[in-house]
């Protein structure tokens, strides 16, 4: 398989770059949603700005600007609603997942030939993307990039260890909106180009595999870009192969979730593997030191 | 509206009224276990983890049904397995499953290029064009899930509440759990037909955690949440067929706002009952 050939056609490079800076951006962040065990609330966004995209398609406006509207409120919502009780972060998540998802439904099946829209919505369209769609989600990615940079400190620290980063003066609640509104960034970063499938594979599958390979939160955040720019760039050379050379069409950005969750159950297989080496050397270092 | 007689006159209507009134009930009451357990997300993977199994049954030409069924049990056990590796937590085994479950459907669905079949019925529902069949189906497998219910209720209950007061008195904690994850995959899968993969997940969970809201008593709770997912199902079915958009998610939007309005309105639990006495509320992020 060829690496590197299929990526001299254009429309294959815009696909490479787009996947490329996604893969490492969401496996960074990635690594927090693992952390904080907010799979679900990644899922959700994907879902949740479908309406944003909707309403922005029917009023003849930037897509992107109607995601980044949803995803913000969204992310507000969820911070406010998962405090509450009685009804639970979870529950929470799943109305307004459903909720949102359903009125972007009503307000497209207005219109004709919905089926078709919904369905690059859900599995997108990486390999159609052009020069704007690039440039504006190079734009979203810096900004979230940027953000991530700046407060990653105290991220992980609330990560870790609550009661520590509230007794430091850090203001959880607001820490809690910033990485709920980062992950939103991510999404309408990528959503639009790759489909919200890949989205929550790009956030979950690299970080959670990091996480298997290594203790070190950097460490991991360098694996899981790592591993998501690589699961990337293997699943389009994989779907361009066997496409073009095989006459089986594979949907592109499916592939690049199957390669990823293939990298995944390796890592799963080497884990115990690297436990075992991990104690040896710490055994091999308490007899040096004796 | 031209009076609800009048818009379920035809056969067509009147069958997914029907459907959706069992649905709606048989969602609700599930959806109670569901919120005790912490299972929303769970549930929502199976939604989309049956979608390969749907894809499948539909190029071998086999019941729809019986191809998500498969698929789901399949995801119940992934599930569960990835759980048990340590540094793997259930949401991370749950989000991997899902995303790369689908992601099969999909490869499955592109590598036919003469596919013509229309599975966006199978995200979003199709409870329009329910057939008879699809009725009793939804009747046999609604008595069922809720006879099991009933039977396990006691069990059910007190694993949500106290797993070691459960495996103390003797009860075989795992297959209880494997049981009552099937029980939510069944009622997912019966609910494809009316609202889609995507969004069964909304009628299991917002009509319990509305009346989660309103009362305090289990049984209780359970007859709230089927009546209120029962009647989320009449009045989605009503206002679709009224303004004609899509009835599967107008009666999501309909069960979300109820959920909504009880947020509000609820006498305990409500925010605005809640303002005149403000308990500092634990700090979680959604």
């Amino acid at each position: 398989m060829n690496l590197f050939q299929p990526f001299t056609i254009p429309y294959m490079q815009r696909a490479l770059v787009e996947v490329l800076v996604l893969g490492a951006l969401a496996g960074a962040v990635g690594v927090l949603v693992v952390l904080r065990r907010l799979a679900f609330v990644g899922d959700a966004l994907t879902h949740t700005v479908f309406p944003g995209v909707v309403i922005a398609h029917l009023l003849g406006r930037s897509l992107l600007a109607g995601a980044l509207a949803f995803g913000v409120l969204t992310a507000v919502l969820l911070t406010t609603l998962g405090s509450h009780r009685r009804v639970g972060d979870d529950a929470a998540l799943a109305i307004l997942l459903t909720s949102f998802f359903s009125l972007g439904v009503v307000l497209i099946s207005r219109t004709p030939g919905f089926t078709a829209d919904l369905t690059v919505f859900l599995f997108g369209r990486v390999l159609a993307i052009d020069r704007t769609d690039l440039v504006q989600t190079l734009a979203v990615a810096a900004v979230a990039a940027i953000t991530l940079a700046a407060l990653h400190k105290e991220l992980v620290l609330r990560a870790f260890d609550p009661q520590a980063a509230a007794a430091m003066g850090y203001r959880t609640r607001r820490l809690d909106l910033a990485l709920n509104l980062l992950i939103a960034l991510v999404v309408v970063a990528a959503v639009e180009a790759v489909g919200t499938v890949l989205v929550i594979a790009l956030m979950v599958v690299p970080a959670a595999a990091a996480r298997l390979l290594t203790d070190r939160v950097a460490a991991m955040t360098a694996l899981a870009s790592l591993l998501g720019a690589a699961g990337g760039w293997l699943g389009l050379a994989v779907s361009y192969e066997v496409s073009v050379d095989h006459d089986l069409r594979l949907a592109a950005g499916a592939t690049i979730v199957i390669v990823l969750v293939g990298l995944f159950l390796l890592a799963t297989a080497v884990a115990p593997l690297r436990r075992r080496l991990a104690a040896r050397s710490q055994v091999a270092a308490a007899e040096a030191l004796r | 509206m031209s009076g609800l007689p009048g818009l379920f006159a035809d056969g067509f209507a009147r069958r997914a009224l029907l459907e959706a009134v069992m649905v709606g009930g048989l969602c609700g009451a599930v959806g109670v276990h569901v919120l005790l357990r912490r299972l929303p997300f769970f549930t929502m993977a199976l939604g989309h983890a049956t979608f390969p199994g749907v894809v499948l049954a539909a190029l071998a030409g086999i019941s729809l049904f019986a191809g998500a069924a498969a698929f789901g049990a399949v995801v119940v056990v992934m599930v569960a397995l990835l759980g048990t590796r340590d540094r793997v937590d259930d949401t991370s085994a749950v989000g991997v499953t899902l995303s790369g479950a689908f992601a099969l459907g999909v490869l499955l669905l592109s590598a036919q290029a003469g596919f013509t079949r229309d599975l966006t019925a199978y995200l979003v529902g199709s409870i329009i064009t329910v057939q008879a069949a699809d009725l009793v189906t939804t009747a046999v497998v609604g008595v069922a899930v809720l006879a099991a219910l009933a039977a396990l209720h006691k069990e059910l209950v007190l694993g949500a509440f106290d797993r070691g007061g459960l495996a103390a008195l003797g009860y075989p904690v795992l297959a209880l759990d494997v049981a009552l994850l099937l029980l939510i995959e069944a009622t997912v899968v019966t609910s494809i037909p009316a609202v889609g993969t995507i969004l069964a997940v909304a009628l299991i969970v917002a009509p319990a955690a509305a009346a989660r809201l309103w009362t305090e008593r289990l049984a209780a709770t359970m007859a709230l949440a089927a009546a209120l997912g029962a009647a989320s199902g009449v009045v989605g079915l009503a206002i679709s067929l009224q303004w004609r958009v899509a009835a599967g998610a107008t009666i999501v939007l309909v069960a979300g706002a109820v959920f909504a309005v009880s947020l509000l309105v609820a006498p305990r639990h409500g925010l605005l009952a809640r303002r005149t006495s403000a308990a500092p509320a634990p700090t979680r992020a959604g």
